[in-house]
């Protein structure tokens, strides 16, 4: 395995307009496509079909939540050229058909690259390891602005 | 009794994906506490998504497996089973 993500790797991963603390669709395929609206809006995604189509392909293999009120859409597509994450939380929660039945309330999503080889894989391993903490989800939960979101993220992977 | 064993994963996707919610579901469907890692690594709860999704290991990585309980030993050979059985192979039994 290649090294895991770094703190130094936040801003490029995920800067600030690719978190929304606004409530997202109750739904998971309309709050899937709502992040990743985020990521369009945040120019990364050169066709949006395509990358929705690839995420919705994994959620059908099996679902992405992942317990303990996390889901964590993914997907490797040539949508995107540049590993990309984005952010959304919800205080209703979002039902991901996790094994642990918790609906979702933090939920992101990482679109890699065709081309990225295991660095969706190091990207997943890295943030499932971060939000296994409570402090970590705690603070994610609280973060009155994206910064802090940010924050949260780097100080959780460092 | 504790049991142990290092399987060599065989599926392209690695422990991600069908075939990490197979083991998991494995874990959740057999009486015996699990814990999986990387053999020189901190083991997890082999019963969560998360923990199990922390890990990060792929097509080709060791990982190390210890299961105690009264089905201990059954659990170790289905969850080889599912980590040394190509994706399109693998039968996941979901109901």
């Amino acid at each position: 395995m290649t090294d895991a993500i770094s703190a130094d790797d936040i801003e490029e991963l995920i800067p600030a307009d690719h978190i929304s603390l606004s409530e997202p669709p109750a739904e998971k395929e309309a709050c899937i496509e709502s992040l990743l609206d985020l990521l369009v809006d945040g120019g990364r995604v050169e066709n949006r079909e395509r990358a929705l189509e690839a995420l919705l392909e994994r959620e059908s293999e099996t679902t992405t939540g992942v317990g303990m009120g996390i889901g964590i859409p993914h997907a490797k597509t040539d949508a995107v050229s540049r590993p990309s994450l984005a952010f959304v939380r919800s205080q209703e929660g979002v039902d991901f058909g996790s094994m642990d039945g918790e609906p979702a309330t933090l939920i992101f999503m990482i679109l890699v690259p065709e081309t990225g080889g295991e660095e969706h894989l190091n990207i997943l391993s890295s943030l499932s390891r971060a939000l296994m903490h409570d402090d970590v989800r705690d603070r994610l939960h609280e973060a009155e602005d994206e910064a802090t979101v940010q924050d949260a993220l780097r100080e959780a992977i460092a | 009794m504790t049991v142990e064993r290092t399987v060599t994963i065989v599926p392209e996707a690695g422990l991600h994906a069908r075939p990490a919610s197979a083991f998991v579901q494995a874990v959740n469907d057999h009486e015996a506490e699990v814990s999986a890692g990387r053999p020189d690594g901190d083991l997890v709860q082999a019963a969560s998504m998360i923990a199990v999704t922390s890990l990060g290991v792929g097509q080709g990585d060791d990982i190390k497996l210890v299961a105690d309980g009264p089905d201990a030993e059954a659990v170790l050979d289905e969850l080889e089973r599912i980590l040394t059985t190509p994706e399109e192979e693998l039968d996941t039994d979901d109901g």
